[in-house]
């Protein structure tokens, strides 16, 4: 699923680093809007309610943190709209009875020293 | 009504090894049983009588109205590896919230199975129109606490020395909440 690879291009992007700057928080902006475009395409054809919620939810997320601004707040913004973006794909991928992803696994591909998520319970 | 046509349904977890999800039914009493009595004693001490008996759990079976408590199974081959179930008042003030309870077999934690778990009684709470989840878990059980938290519970109290384990010993009890789309309409 492109969704995943989508996801976590943005995850492991420039913008969560201490070295980033407001052209690799716009570039994060306009990936994740696309991302949540593509989400929404898939969701279409799902009943899915919660993770519609949960889509909304990124959107508004996205919105406050606005395509052209920086700082801590725009930053802790977008982390929660990809948040919420990846709880959605979660339910997507159990919906198709699919293994549950998590970035940690993919962290080498994208040259991540540390994770701080993992998949536990 | 509740919507059961989704069941049984297929999962994957992190090992890439599948379950199946579907509701108790009366024949899994057996099942449930061995799933229960095999808990570690924390997991056990939720419970308002002893599941290490067996009457208790054939009782259970005989009994089960989903309207009231809607327990789905996690199920590999004939053994029983997870249960969620969604509690729910039919009448009074607290008719829109649905009570969770959620557990695994010690050998299955870690694989995604839990998450699964949640997502399905999130889906069985938004199509039942709830207003909110509600979760009580023993401070202790981390791993449960940051799952739940993660798919959009939240911390709504931590009661001190609050929870009884089944040997006296007193537990802080964190109750979470998930705010669902019934809310908003």
């Amino acid at each position: 699923m492109g969704l995943r690879a989508g996801h976590d291009q943005i995850y492991f992007g420039r913008w969560r680093r201490m070295e980033a700057n407001s052209i690799d928080l716009r570039r994060a902006y306009h990936q994740l809007e696309r991302l949540l475009r593509e989400i929404a395409v898939a969701l279409e054809s799902e009943d899915l309610p919660a993770a519609r919620l949960d889509l909304g939810k990124a959107i508004d997320a996205l919105h406050a943190s606005g395509p052209g601004e920086d700082g801590p707040e725009a930053l802790r913004h977008l982390d929660h709209a990809l948040s919420y973006a990846h709880r959605v794909i979660g339910d997507l991928l159990h919906e198709k009875g699919l293994p549950p992803h998590s970035p940690a696994d993919f962290a080498g591909w994208f040259d991540a020293g540390e994770v701080p998520f993992r998949e536990d319970w | 009504m509740i919507p059961l046509d989704r069941y049984p349904k297929g999962i994957t977890l992190r090992d890439d090894a599948r379950a199946v999800l579907r509701p108790m039914i009366s024949k899994d009493a057996e099942g449930v049983w061995n799933f229960l009595r095999h808990l570690p004693e924390i997991d056990k001490s939720h419970f308002h009588e002893d599941v290490d008996r067996r009457e208790v759990v054939e009782r259970w079976a005989a009994s089960l109205d989903y309207d009231a408590a809607l327990p789905i199974l996690a199920l590999q081959e004939s053994r029983v590896v997870g249960s969620a179930t969604l509690y729910r008042n039919r009448t009074g003030w607290k008719q829109r919230v649905g009570i969770v309870r959620i557990l695994i077999a010690s050998d299955l934690r870690h694989k995604g199975l839990g998450t699964a778990m949640i997502r399905e009684i999130r889906h069985l709470g938004e199509k039942l129109a709830l207003n909110y989840l509600l979760a009580e878990v023993i401070e202790e059980q981390q791993a449960a606490v940051r799952a739940l938290e993660r798919m959009g519970f939240e911390k709504a109290a931590v009661h001190r020395n609050f929870a009884n384990d089944r040997t006296g010993g007193l537990h802080n009890l964190v109750v979470l909440l998930h705010p669902l789309s019934g809310l908003e309409k």
